[in-house]
């Protein structure tokens, strides 16, 4: 039987295009699962406000401004109100001090950048975590080097699951941490 | 009567009968629609608004190629598309906030002449649940259905927005507050010698009279008139009558050994309910079975209170009398009691004759009443007449029951109702052109006065007429301003309705809108032309009353500041003071007493209050107008309950229309046969069919004030010379009564005859206390899980619902609606069973078709170890948590309903629609209504599965607080919402595995049955089965 075009392309061209297709694909997705998931997300703030300056340089613990952390699902993001309990005196005359001063004094919504976000669907609750010993660095990254915060993790279902099943692995600086719950509720409700 | 001793004697004898239970006539004849509808767990036609023809026209490949070019674009169009929206934090943060932590504030809900004291919880300023507060000396923690459901209220997107003036066309148009007070204070000053009006409901408020009080003092020829649809003016006379003081004492509802409801329903309508069935059920405990009560009703047509009777005899309202003075005969004969009054005519074999009641319990009961003497109370339902009242405290009086009223409290009024003769005065000075203005001060007297007075026709008269409400109603539209007033939880407020305490109202959230508290619209105008409003106005003068008259004569040791925080914290404030004394009964009340009626035959229609709407105030929230009536279930309307041999006689069936009329009074209403309503007695509650009403109450329901009249003979509720015949055609009710039911006849295929209540009686559990144990004892199904117990060593939630406890009210319904962001439906979706709500109370009737008895069950997920809806859910949406929860999540959902199906239960709910949506045009998705919702629990889209989840956010809460404090979770820290709203503490809940817990002991309590136990499916809610307290172990 003499070999036709079609029959090459359907065992050769076909064949070939599919796993290249699938290959790339394949590659690109694991390639940029990070990079999909948020890892490295740097986003430029109204204020351009250093971690590392205030909680690295400074000391300031994150519980000064974090104050829901160790009570509240949320960690809260603090009020203006908190900022200018230092900047109604220090470093009034900087740019940027300047405009929080404004944003205080006009009444105006600060719209930070979100940088870590879990969906809706996920009741994440900050103060069972901390007050179990966990340090924030364990999923923040080294916030106290960073001048602008990014997220240094990846936020996904995977991610939490991993450590709540081989926590004694990923948190080996709590020597009597229990695995957390993998029950649907634990998170979703 | 000895014969009819011997008669009980044989039936004591006699086996105890097997109980065939029923949920309707359908159901108890076997109608083979009925049947054919059990195999299915949704209604036929529920599928048919799917409409293929209806759907798009584009193909799927075409709609594919959008989606994918669409989602091409986006992706190169959106440069960030890792944005994750902003946070915004407070720019000056509240005092003591914590973003996600619930705050509570003490305050008072009042709602027509109760009061009740609430803890209302905010999330982040706004109130989304209403609980009963602890302190209040009344209502001890809990609060009724309306109580929980106002928050709703508070966001309903039908509220005033702004002050409204009628323009010449007839119309309402937006106006502001300078006008209309600039052109009402120059009103009020340019009368001339006319009167002003002030129209108001029954003042709860001290300070709120005072207002009232300044703004008569201010305004000369002001006149304030109160009503109040249903009131205990005819028993408060007769009270007066017979022991000359004001008003009928406060029961010892708790101390009653035997009580003899007349017409009364003290468990739902009547009175402080939430306070009646606190103190009812305390003779309901299991652990203290020496001390049950006995609950006897004498009634026309099923109640609340009906439901609970140990014995229930069913009879004409206006037969009461006969019967009730026959009773003192047949007292006076057997005590030998020399009664002051004339008791000849009566006799009460003549009267079991002519009513065919049951002799036998009849005879129960005058025994009961005779051996009791002092520990028995018998309690006439304020429909009933005066003469009937004054013969009950007779009866009470000559049995020595007058110790079962109580003087440590009682019941306050700070101003009196209006007169029949007063109003009739009014009417009459309106229509002379003598009043110049009229005031609505939150009331809604056009909707509520009988007709035949004439109100609404003499407010023609009147040049000016003023209303003062939340949102639109009949007065208001007749009027020439509309003003928007401060709900609840926007004002502050104070309340006294017993002696011995007050309790105050503050505010917990800003004004939604233009709107200001009631109080401080009429202290803007005593202040007069160049009064300045502030929004303090009304806070101060508040504060001001208690400075200088309250807080001295409580004799604090701390300072007024102080004190009033401290005051404002708890939500209540003690006083030192001693109800007068009850008097001595005077003979001369019994000169009122007449001979026999000679009627009592025909028809009587009773008009009641309904059990979740009131007097129609809440006919707007949909939370209430979708809770099932507690004994007919039926949702959003009122009907016109009758029973099998009335229907017969009239020709009618369910939903066919009668006509009732009262001389010139006309209404056409549908028909409910309700099992166990006397013949001949129509039974119809008010509240329903208001004309002005927003987009939920609106069309729903039948008019039935229109049937009241300023002249009645018995009661202004109950009618004698009336006719009755079918009406036009018919109207659907919807009930949801056979919504949800088990599918009985496969199981007893399975497994043979098995009932899915158990009860007994009181003898039977003394005489031998396993005998619900022993029932239990049965063979199960094979199990198809492997035996999991390992699983549960830690904490495992269970919960253990004590029927003996559950009068049915339903309250723990609005409860879980509001927890769990349930939405409502509205009628045609439950007319077609997509009703949402996660716990509903199954009512079944059980022995005769025309004397049944009612046992209710609330019903929710079981959370069964084997739980039957896991294992066939092809995503895994529905799975087991190590805590023995059966967990539901939506995100995996699909859609397939194969859980429900599988449910034996049926307790799980399908999302047909975005509800929120679909409800008159996407009602509830304003934006305001957002602000109701929980933020706790998710808000269920289309398309997927819910169902209890046993309040999982607040397991949540406790295992947060356990890591916090370092310790171990404690099951009793976890209340579910239905448990703290259950007003008789019927619902417990906590770990099963905790063996010093209180509530181990109900979960594990002998006469604990589960629903369907012979399926294995190993359910966690344990039911505790109901004693009825009667004389033989027969039910």
């Amino acid at each position: 039987m003499k070999k036709s075009y079609l029959d090459y392309v359907l065992r050769v061209r076909v064949p070939i295009t599919i796993f290249v297709i699938l290959a790339s694909f394949t590659l690109t997705y694991f390639a940029s699962r990070a990079e999909r998931d948020g890892v490295g997300y740097t986003p430029v703030q109204p204020i351009n406000f250093s971690h590392k300056l205030h909680a690295g340089q400074m000391k300031i613990d994150c519980q000064y401004c974090h104050t829901g952390v160790e009570k509240s699902r949320h960690a809260m993001v603090p009020a203006v109100s908190t900022c200018m309990n230092c900047h109604t005196i220090a470093r009034k005359d900087r740019p940027e001090i300047k405009k929080l001063t404004l944003y205080y004094e006009r009444g105006i919504a600060l719209p930070w950048k979100r940088v870590h976000r879990v969906p809706d669907f996920v009741y994440f609750n900050h103060s069972v975590h901390v007050d179990a010993g966990i340090d924030c660095s364990s999923c923040h990254g080294d916030v106290r080097n960073m001048d602008r915060i990014g997220q240094m993790n990846s936020f996904t279902m995977g991610a939490c699951l991993d450590c709540h099943r081989n926590a004694h692995e990923k948190l080996p600086y709590l020597k009597n941490i229990k695995n957390g719950p993998d029950d649907c509720w634990a998170c979703h409700r | 009567m000895s014969e009819v001793k011997d008669v009980i004697n044989q039936e004591e004898n006699q086996q105890k009968p097997d109980q065939n239970y029923w949920r309707s006539f359908a159901e108890l004849h076997n109608d083979p629609a009925f049947v054919a509808s059990t195999h299915n767990e949704f209604q036929p036609g529920v599928t048919d608004d799917f409409n293929p023809s209806g759907l798009s026209k584009v193909s799927r490949r075409k709609f594919l190629a959008l989606v994918g070019a669409s989602a091409a674009l986006a992706g190169v169009g959106c440069a960030d598309y890792r944005d994750k929206g902003e946070i915004i934090p407070y720019t000056k943060m509240p005092e003591d906030t914590i973003v996600g932590k619930p705050k509570y504030y003490a305050s008072t809900f009042n709602s027509g002449s109760q009061s009740y004291g609430i803890l209302i919880k905010t999330r982040e300023g706004r109130p989304i649940k209403v609980d009963g507060n602890p302190d209040h000396p009344v209502t001890k923690g809990k609060v009724s259905a309306a109580g929980q459901a106002s928050v709703l209220n508070l966001y309903d997107p039908d509220r005033l927005k702004n002050p409204l003036k009628k323009a010449k066309s007839g119309e309402f148009l937006k106006s502001t507050w300078q006008q209309v007070d600039t052109e009402i204070v120059n009103a009020l000053n340019s009368l001339a010698g006319k009167n002003i009006t002030i129209v108001t409901g029954s003042i709860l408020s001290p300070t709120t009279k005072k207002v009232l009080d300044d703004f008569a003092a201010k305004y000369n020829g002001t006149k304030i008139y109160s009503y109040e649809l249903f009131n205990e003016e005819l028993r408060n006379s007769a009270w007066k009558k017979c022991y000359g003081t004001d008003s009928f004492p406060l029961i010892r509802w708790n101390k009653a050994k035997v009580i003899v409801a007349l017409e009364s329903d003290f468990l739902g309508t009547e009175g402080n309910k939430t306070e009646n069935s606190i103190l009812f059920t305390e003779g309901r405990n299991i652990h203290d079975t020496k001390n049950f009560n006995r609950l006897y009703v004498v009634e026309g047509n099923m109640s609340l209170t009906g439901m609970n009777a140990d014995y229930r005899l069913k009879l004409r309202p206006d037969a009461q009398y006969d019967f009730v003075m026959s009773l003192i005969k047949e007292v006076s004969v057997r005590t030998g009691t020399n009664v002051p009054a004339d008791l000849s005519g009566f006799s009460l074999d003549n009267f079991v004759k002519k009513f065919s009641l049951n002799r036998k319990k009849l005879q129960y009961l005058v025994n009961d009443l005779i051996n009791n003497r002092g520990k028995a109370i018998v309690y006439a339902g304020r429909t009933l007449s005066e003469q009937t009242h004054i013969a009950v405290n007779l009866l009470n009086e000559i049995l020595g029951n007058t110790n079962l009223y109580r003087t440590d409290s009682a019941s306050f009024s700070n101003l009196p109702l209006s007169t029949q003769s007063e109003w009739e005065s009014l009417v009459s000075d309106m229509n002379a052109g003598k009043v110049g203005i009229v005031i609505h001060f939150d009331s809604d007297p056009v909707f509520h006065l009988p007709a035949d007075l004439g109100y609404s026709n003499a407010l023609r008269k009147v040049p000016v007429i003023v209303s003062l409400t939340e949102s639109a109603n009949d007065s208001s539209s007749a009027g020439h301003y509309t003003l928007p007033i401060n709900h609840t939880f926007e004002a502050w407020g104070d309340a006294k309705t017993r002696t011995g305490f007050y309790s105050l109202q503050q505010p917990v959230i800003a004004p939604i809108y233009n709107t200001r508290e009631k109080e401080a619209v009429l202290l803007n105008w005593i202040g007069g032309a160049k009064s300045q409003f502030k929004d303090t106005l009304y806070h101060e003068y508040l504060m001001k009353n208690w400075e200088t008259n309250i807080y001295p004569s409580l004799k604090s040791k701390l300072n007024f500041n102080e004190f009033w925080y401290g005051a404002l914290e708890k939500g209540v404030v003690l006083v030192d003071e001693t109800p007068e004394s009850l008097g001595k009964f005077n003979d001369s009340a019994l000169n009122d007493l007449s001979g026999p009626s000679q009627k009592l035959s025909g028809y009587a229609v009773v008009l009641r209050e309904s059990y979740s709407l009131g007097d129609g105030r809440y006919a707007n929230n949909g939370w209430l107008q979708e809770l099932p009536h507690p004994v007919s279930k039926i949702t959003w309307d009122n009907y016109a309950a009758i029973s099998q041999k009335t229907a017969k006689s009239l020709g009618v069936d369910n939903n066919d229309k009668i006509e009732i009329s009262i001389g010139k009074r006309k209404l056409e209403i549908p028909v409910f046969i309700q099992p166990g309503c006397a013949d001949d007695t129509i039974t119809i509650e008010l509240g329903y069919g208001r004309s002005v009403v927003g987009a939920v109450g609106e069309g729903t329901g039948f008019n039935a004030n229109v049937l009241m009249s300023k002249t009645f003979d018995l009661a202004p509720w109950l009618y004698t010379t009336i006719s009755v015949k079918k009406g036009n055609g018919s109207y659907k009710l919807v009930s949801s009564q056979e919504h949800h039911v088990f599918d009985h006849s496969l199981t007893n295929n399975l497994l043979g005859e098995r009932h899915i209540i158990k009860e007994g009686t009181l003898k039977e559990y003394l005489k031998n206390p396993q005998f619900i144990a022993e029932e239990n004892a049965e063979e199960h199904v094979e199990q198809i899980y492997p035996p999991h117990k390992q699983w549960y060593n830690g904490v495992k939630w269970a919960m253990a619902i004590d029927l003996n406890k559950c009068v049915g009210c339903g309250e723990c319904v609005v409860a879980c609606v509001s927890e769990n962001n349930i939405p409502v439906v509205g009628k045609d979706q439950v007319e077609v069973g997509r009703d949402m709500q996660w716990l509903r109370i199954d009512t079944y009737y059980s022995g005769s078709e025309d004397d049944p008895t009612v046992s209710t069950q609330p019903m929710l997920c079981q959370h069964c170890d084997n739980a039957p809806c896991e294992n066939v859910c092809p995503v895994a949406a529905t799975t087991h948590s190590k805590d023995g929860l059966n967990q539901m999540v939506y995100n995996r959902c699909v859609g397939t309903r194969y859980c429900l199906n599988n449910c034996p239960y049926k307790v799980r709910r399908f999302n047909f629609f975005n509800f929120r949506d679909h409800f008159r045009d996407g009602f509830q998705q304003s934006d305001l209504f957002d602000l109701v919702y929980n933020p706790e629990v998710t808000v269920r889209s289309r398309g997927v599965m819910e169902k209890c989840s046993f309040c999982i956010q607040r397991i949540a809460e406790e295992r947060a607080d356990a890591i916090r404090e370092n310790r171990n979770v404690i099951g009793s820290n976890v209340h579910t919402a239905c448990q703290d709203a259950c007003s008789t503490s019927a619902i417990h809940f906590g770990d099963m595995n905790d063996k010093e817990s209180e509530f181990y002991k109900y979960r594990n309590h002998e006469l604990g049955y589960y629903v369907l136990d012979q399926l294995n499916v190993k359910p966690n809610v344990t039911y505790l089965a109901k004693l009825r307290n009667t004389h033989s172990e027969e039910a």
